[in-house]
């Protein structure tokens, strides 16, 4: 929570903009429903949308990454630039499966299937673009990114690997592409 | 604009006395000590790591019952099914089957006596990590109590309002077979609506069989579409349907956020509605007196104050505060030292304090006449059954002390006293209790998933009977034990409690607290929230 107010660019574009310029705030002209919640504390429809804003997500993500590097630095099999790549490699594969690829909540939500075709990244937020969290995630790969080809020395194997996979990632997080499916790949 | 003056006390608390600007009007006649402390930022990382891992493992038991290494206890489909389209989606059933099973055996305790400050349960064992469950034929007796809302006491199975509930049942029977407006409005009923306006201070009541169909039934009945309804983030399911089911537009303010309230009034009145501006035509204002996840009490002189600067309505559930708070148990609005002619309509149930079942809902006769006509429980649901009605009559004469005792006095008396004990003792104790100092609904922060269902088991053992809720029930960050406490409940009793939570918080390493107190305002919540939105 702490980390997330600390982060805040240009404030949220809610999804419905009129074409004349009246001045627009999250709460005013947004009508929505609120579904039925039985069982549950608050009138959150999809929890999912708010967990990556939780506080410290951020810190033990970050950490996460840095324990896998340290994992892989542990092997003796691999060089400094190896490891790199494969914490490089691995965490955008991690991401893309947990983020890009795997789609609905583990738990049943009372919005009647709305979020159940939809990516956890779609689902951040409710749709919303470029929140704190959304910056944060995509910023991530990309330091990893420059970390990694620092540290690969810019070698040309490693790069095609790194830029391949970094593509991977940021690619799906393009507000162009919220809700794309190409080739009908993971549509249902 | 309404500003705050925060006083910090001896103790470290905030004391909160808003004052209306341009006056020095004071709204509170007494302190207002509500904290929320944040979770620790190890305490949330180690919270994530637990989820993760379990994530993890869910999905290595998942494959390995997808390649038949592992037997699927769950239903499937069967074999000559497998190309037709899905009827569900195993997805959804993740948390289900990987973390709720593992701890299942918290929840859904079967008790066979009736739930006063102690119980009997009966004891279950699982021989297949709780996937099923075998009766031992053993029957744990003596469990204290501390998850039931008998916040008065009244649950007993000996004493007057048991022995007139039982002569009302061998004169009326059990069943009434019969709606309100048709055959089945008893004499009791109307004796009970009379009796409970008298208690609450309003003009006329009326009574319902069911709680959560109270407000379900009853807020549809009050507003409609083109109406606007404010309604607070923790607010209960039955709200939350009812506000649904009326057609009417929702907003959602912070909880118990009255600045979050204000912008929405201001907002709503200023712009009017969505598309076409014109003016709302009724704005009505949700809260409950006490939100039993989170034991807070909501600030009502200063949602009063500004209901009557908005000119809007206010709907008051006082689900767990009618009986609970105030000096002679009338409630929030006694609490406060308010008029209940401030509150539009004043629901409550009589499930808590009462210890009976059903609903009511008081305020000026038109209304009620008119909820008479036009609420779906008056014409469709059958009316409380007559030896409830007499279990409520009995019970509410006793704490107004109508029956000529001062048992009624007494049981309120105890109870905030045993309110006050209670959260004291776990404070220093070292525990993160959220909430008000004088709510009897105590949530004790676990965070952890595993500590959910430790705690559970411990407290068992222990012969302690308490609820846990865990994620998504609440914010990922915020598992909690919830202890509900009641005028039953001896001193004795609360220190035996009081002696097994250190001992498991010791165990478990659930002391927390840090004493740094969030202010008031400034809730552990998301600054920004999104909203989600019609297409």
């Amino acid at each position: 929570m702490v980390a997330a107010s600390q982060i805040s660019g240009a404030a949220p574009k809610p999804p419905l903009q009129p074409s004349f310029g009246v001045h627009q705030n999250t709460y005013s002209d947004l009508f929505y429903r609120i579904k039925m919640n039985v069982g549950v504390a608050h009138s959150e429809v999809n929890p999912n949308t708010r967990v990556m804003n939780s506080r410290g997500m951020w810190l033990t993500y970050a950490l996460g990454v840095g324990m896998l590097h340290i994992v892989l630095l542990s092997i003796p099999f691999f060089s400094v630039p190896v490891a790199w790549t494969l914490t490089n490699v691995i965490h955008n594969l991690g991401m893309y499966v947990f983020l890009h690829a795997v789609k609905g909540t583990p738990f049943e939500t009372p919005d009647q299937g709305k979020a159940r075709l939809l990516t956890h990244w779609e689902q951040l937020d409710y749709g919303v673009q470029f929140t704190s969290s959304r910056k944060f995630f995509t910023i991530s790969p990309i330091i990893l990114y420059f970390l990694a080809s620092f540290y690969t020395k810019y070698d040309p194997t490693h790069f095609i690997l790194n830029t391949t996979s970094l593509l991977t990632v940021l690619i799906p997080k393009l507000p162009q592409l919220h809700g794309v499916r190409i080739f009908g790949i993971n549509k249902y | 604009m309404l500003n705050c003056t925060k006083l910090v006390t001896v103790t470290g608390y905030i004391n909160n006395l808003p004052t209306l600007s341009g006056s020095t009007l004071r709204l509170y006649k007494r302190p207002f000590n509500e904290a929320f402390e944040e979770t620790p930022m190890l305490v949330a990382v180690l919270t994530y790591v637990g989820y993760g891992v379990l994530t993890l493992f869910g999905y290595l038991r998942d494959f390995m019952r997808q390649w038949k290494i592992e037997k699927c206890q769950n239903a499937t489909e069967r074999e000559e099914q497998k190309d037709f389209v899905p009827l569900y989606q195993d997805f959804e059933n993740f948390y289900n089957r990987n973390l709720y099973m593992r701890i299942r055996d918290s929840w859904n305790r079967p008790i066979c006596s009736v739930p006063g400050a102690k119980v009997d349960m009966m004891e279950r064992v699982s021989h297949d990590y709780n996937w099923t469950f075998t009766y031992t034929g053993r029957v744990i007796k003596d469990i204290i109590n501390m998850g039931s809302y008998n916040y008065l006491g009244f649950a007993q199975k000996a004493g007057t309002c048991q022995e007139a509930a039982a002569k009302v049942l061998s004169q009326y029977g059990a069943g009434v077979c019969s709606t309100r407006q048709e055959m089945g409005n008893l004499d009791k009923h109307e004796e009970l609506e009379k009796l409970v306006a008298r208690f609450l201070g309003v003009e006329s009541a009326m009574a319902y069989g069911m709680g959560f169909a109270t407000n379900s039934m009853n807020i549809p009945a009050l507003v409609g579409k083109g109406c606007l309804i404010l309604s607070d983030e923790l607010n209960h399911a039955s709200l939350v349907l009812g506000a649904r089911l009326s057609g009417a537009t929702i907003r959602i303010f912070k909880h118990n956020n009255m600045q979050s309230l204000e912008k929405l009034l201001k907002d709503a009145i200023v712009h009017g509605q969505p598309r076409t501006r014109r003016p709302w035509k009724k704005i009505l204002i949700l809260v409950e007196g006490i939100y039993s996840m989170e034991g807070s009490i909501v600030r009502l002189p200063e949602v009063i104050a500004l209901k009557k600067k908005y000119k809007s309505y206010l709907y008051l559930d006082e689900a767990h505060s009618i009986g609970a708070l105030g000096p002679s148990g009338r409630g929030v609005v006694e609490y406060f030292g308010l008029s209940p002619e401030d509150v539009d309509v004043m629901m409550g149930t009589f499930t808590k304090s009462f210890g009976a079942a059903g609903g009511y809902i008081g305020g000026k006769k038109e209304l009620i006449d008119y909820l008479r006509t036009y609420s779906h429980s008056a014409v469709y649901a059958t009316s409380l059954s007559p030896p409830v009605v007499e279990q409520i009559i009995t019970s509410m004469k006793c704490i107004m002390g109508e029956d000529g005792t001062n048992v009624g006095k007494a049981r309120v008396q105890q109870l905030a006293e045993n309110t006050r004990y209670f959260r004291r003792r776990l404070k220093e104790m070292g525990f993160i209790i959220y909430g008000n100092e004088d709510s009897p609904v105590v949530p004790l922060m676990l965070y952890m998933p595993a500590k959910i269902g430790a705690f559970g088991r411990e407290m068992l053992k222990r012969n302690i009977g308490v609820v846990v809720v865990g994620f998504p029930a609440t914010p990922i960050i915020e598992s909690r034990a919830r202890f509900c406490l009641s005028a039953a409940h001896t001193k004795e009793m609360l220190d035996t409690a009081l002696k097994e939570i250190n001992e498991v918080g010791d165990l478990l390493q659930l002391k927390y607290s840090r004493h740094r107190l969030v202010p008031l305002l400034d809730r552990p919540f998301d600054e920004t929230t999104y909203e989600e939105t019609e297409d």
